[in-house]
């Protein structure tokens, strides 16, 4: 802004008319239609994928990724199937068959047989083909036990095996 | 998006130019475009060169050619002197043929060379005020550096500092150019008509 305030007494009044003629005056309409046109060429258009800037795309990205794996993972919560934690006791139908220990004809000859429910080391099954590793060497295995009057074992059924 | 308002800085405006907002671009040529078309018209006296100086130096801003600094000034003196250079460009080639004509003629003129007169007839149509017309053509026949000074401080209240800055001289040469072009000016203007200038 003038910050000289002298005006000039001869040509004042004639620079405040010439002022007031051409306030109005702008440059034509074509111009600014010309320069916008200039504009639009110089900035085409942008998809609304292109205006994002590489952060944006990063944090889009971080949190698109969160959505999908909260959204799989409540999937796969709500439609998993329940598991049964409990154990299953087999049925006494279920169970395997008994095991000879002895002739079948001593079986069949004995006159009072009993049956009587205990633990077996596994390792002493390991002849009956049950397999025992380090691990297991020393876990029992309940079994049921077919005694004869003298108290030898006859048969032998596995009831569990850990 | 910001919304463009008319408190909207030209250094936000210009900010948002570059980053592709055409509102912004736009705002920036209403804002400036007409002091700018006013002064290459009186400066050059002729509408369509002022329309196509304003156009150049927009079309400047817009590609950065003339690489605006705005700690080194503020965008309206910035603009003024981007089109008083094309102005001296476009003068530049017609200012020869005059002086060859001049000297092919040996016509001894005492006026500055009317670097505006061919194309001034549909100024003088824009201009009903007979005695704004008579200034613009009192304006017209000042030598270029004259005008410059005179249009700057009395039709756009620039301070010298601004005057010398848009030139690229020093505040003295302001002062004496302005204090020439007035006197000039005064001088014309009451051979012609003193009876509208009120002078004593």
């Amino acid at each position: 802004m003038n910050t000289d305030n002298y005006r000039d007494p001869a040509t004042g009044p004639a620079f405040d008319a010439l002022r007031g003629a051409m306030a109005g005056l702008d440059a034509p309409r074509g111009v600014e239609k010309e320069l916008m046109a200039a504009f639009a060429a110089r900035h085409p258009q942008q998809r609304w994928y292109h205006a994002l800037s590489p952060a944006q795309w990063g944090v889009a990205g971080g949190v698109g990724s969160t959505m999908a794996v909260a959204v799989l993972a409540f999937v796969l919560t709500v439609h998993a199937p329940v598991q049964d934690t409990r154990v299953a006791i087999p049925a006494a139908a279920d169970r395997g068959d008994f095991i000879a220990l002895d002739t079948l004809e001593r079986i069949e000859q004995e006159p009072n047989p009993r049956m009587v429910e205990t633990d077996v080391p596994r390792t002493a099954l390991a002849s009956l083909g049950l397999p025992v590793n380090p691990e297991n060497a020393g876990d029992s295995v309940r079994a049921e036990l077919l005694i004869g009057s003298d108290g030898a074992p006859l048969a032998l059924r596995l009831i569990s095996i850990p | 998006m910001m919304t463009m308002t008319d408190s909207t800085t030209d250094t936000e405006l210009l900010r948002q130019m570059r980053c592709g907002t055409a509102a912004a671009f736009q705002a920036l040529y209403r804002r400036h475009q007409g002091p700018l078309f006013r002064f290459a018209t009186l400066r050059c006296g002729s509408p369509d060169t002022a329309a196509d100086v304003v156009q150049e130096v927009f079309m400047g801003l817009l590609t950065d050619s003339f690489k605006f600094d705005p700690l080194r000034g503020a965008l309206p003196n910035f603009l003024f002197g981007v089109a008083r250079k094309l102005i001296l460009k476009h003068e530049h080639p017609r200012q020869r043929e005059e002086s060859l004509a001049r000297y092919d003629d040996e016509e001894g003129e005492d006026d500055a060379p009317d670097s505006g007169s061919d194309a001034a007839e549909p100024l003088r149509r824009l201009l009903s005020d007979e005695l704004a017309e008579q200034v613009r053509r009192a304006i017209t026949l000042l030598p270029p550096h004259y005008r410059d000074a005179v249009i700057l401080f009395e039709m756009h209240e620039l301070s010298y500092l601004e005057i010398a800055e848009i030139c690229q001289v020093d505040i003295g040469t302001v002062r004496s150019r302005l204090s020439r072009g007035r006197a000039a000016l005064a001088r014309r203007l009451a051979a012609h008509r003193p009876e509208t200038l009120g002078a004593p």
